[in-house]
């Protein structure tokens, strides 16, 4: 080789060298904070220039939750929501716009399924205490569902109130504010600058732009029947400005007599759904991610896949005899694990 | 070989040097990008409070915001040992090398490498 020929090829390596690291994702970098709000876990994860950039519009976006999910706490004497409650049967009360919205958007889900989602199912919840695995006596379910009716919901949206027509009735959003408060963080970050990123509230996730690699992001669907960190997962799932959800019989449950007894409640028995272990809906936003895989929860695989087709929706339901059952879309995205 | 090298300029070395620079940076690009995350960060209300490694193995006392955690790393892997909480379910969890154990009384999150499990971004369910 003579010098010539030596000198052009190490120039060329050096060439294609620099081409490689200037034209690598160095610039964007991702960048995830988690935070406990809502009472549950929320995480951000954004791809940003910097630090500092990425740092004001996560902290900006976990204030914002934070404020949402104080209006509408179940559990605190504080909240709007709390407020409503009380007053049932007695006056309509003054809420907040984002207030109003999600109840709003609760009873459209709750019309949609038919009533298999209902915000009115707060009364049978109180009766349940999966912490210290007490399931209610019959004579005090039987009591407590006639005061489960969506319909019984009045808003009026020109004057901002809503009220509860009966006495005792009871909204709980458990099955529907994660996702409106994540879609909420989406909209925050965005408006912060930020054009891709992944919202994550206690499973109940929004993915928008893609990764720095330009790929779309990737979300593991969690096994209903876990027994190990091997198993943890049923399937992955590749998505980009979707949003996805997944209720399942193994999130808040205890076993008595052999019997499962989870927190999926169905609005019309007041007992547990026992149709599905777990469903998981993808679609544009999580506030109908997070109703609807309560709703075809209760619905069950057979009627539940026809609801999620009429709404245009993708599924995977995972059944009580853990076969697993999917719109056609979603099986281009979705890879099962090897264990199923 | 030696009579390349002999009639080397300064110009051909330098060229060198950025050649062996640039390898250099490119295995070190290559360790930042594919990164074990051994370290384990504990935060309090979203505050890192510590950043622990993974190789050695230690017990660490935790003041949440309901009372006292006791937080165990052991053979590259961690476990909350004892939490003062109604719900037990960071306890519960066991032991984990990789994602997060959270106790949502005390709001103690604690990210074991990057906080993602496998190659997966975020987990629903």
């Amino acid at each position: 080789m003579t010098m010539t020929t030596f000198r052009k090829i190490s120039l060329i390596i050096l060439i294609l060298l620099t081409a490689v690291f200037s034209c690598s994702p160095g610039k964007d970098s991702v960048y995830k904070k988690t935070m406990p709000l809502m009472d549950t876990i929320v995480s951000i994860t954004v791809v940003a220039e910097s630090s500092d950039t990425a740092e004001k519009a996560i902290e900006i976006t976990f204030a914002q939750i934070g404020r949402f999910g104080d209006l509408i706490n179940f559990y605190s004497d504080n909240s709007e929501l709390a407020e409503i409650n009380r007053n049932a049967g007695v006056h309509s009360v003054k809420v907040s716009p984002q207030t109003l919205d999600v109840i709003g958007k609760a009873v459209s889900a709750a019309e949609k399924s038919g009533g298999a989602f209902d915000p009115t199912i707060g009364p049978i919840v109180k009766l349940w205490d999966f912490l210290n695995k007490k399931k209610p006596a019959e004579s005090e379910i039987v009591k407590a569902l006639p005061l489960v009716n969506y319909k019984d919901i009045l808003i009026d949206r020109a004057d901002s109130t809503v009220f509860l027509k009966r006495k005792g009735m009871m909204i709980d959003l458990g099955g529907i504010a994660k996702g409106y408060a994540v879609d909420l963080a989406v909209e925050s970050l965005k408006k912060e600058g930020i054009l891709s990123g992944l919202v994550s509230i206690a499973g109940d996730i929004r993915t928008f732009g893609m990764k720095p690699d330009k790929r779309p992001w990737i979300i593991g669907i969690k096994n209903p029947r876990q027994t190990g960190e091997k198993d943890e997962l049923v399937a992955k799932i590749r998505l980009s400005e979707k949003a996805i959800s997944t209720s399942g019989d193994y999130e808040r449950y205890f076993i008595s007599e052999d019997k499962r007894y989870h927190h999926l409640l169905d609005p019309k028995t007041g007992m547990p759904a026992s149709g599905c272990r777990s469903v998981s809906i993808v679609t544009d936003r999580a506030v109908d991610t997070d109703a609807f895989s309560t709703a075809i929860f209760i619905l069950g695989a057979v009627k539940g896949m026809k609801v999620v087709k009429e709404m245009g929706m993708d599924a995977m339901i995972i059944d009580s005899s853990g076969t697993i059952h999917m719109t056609d879309a979603i099986k281009e995205k979705i890879t099962l694990e090897r264990s199923h | 070989m030696k009579e390349a090298i002999r009639n080397t300029t300064t110009a051909d070395r330098i060229l060198f040097l950025l050649l062996i620079i640039a390898s250099v940076a490119g295995l070190v690009y290559t360790r930042e990008a594919f990164s074990l995350g051994s370290d384990v960060v504990v935060e309090v209300n979203g505050r890192p409070v510590y950043t622990l490694s993974l190789d050695t193995n230690r017990e660490i006392v935790i003041d949440g915001s309901h009372g006292r955690t006791v937080l165990e790393i052991k053979n590259s892997k961690v476990r909350m040992k004892e939490a003062d909480c109604n719900n037990q379910q960071c306890a519960k969890q066991g032991w984990i090398s990789r994602g997060t154990i959270v106790c949502l009384p005390n709001r103690i999150v604690v990210i074991v490498g990057s906080g993602i499990t496998k190659d997966i971004d975020a987990i629903t369910g």
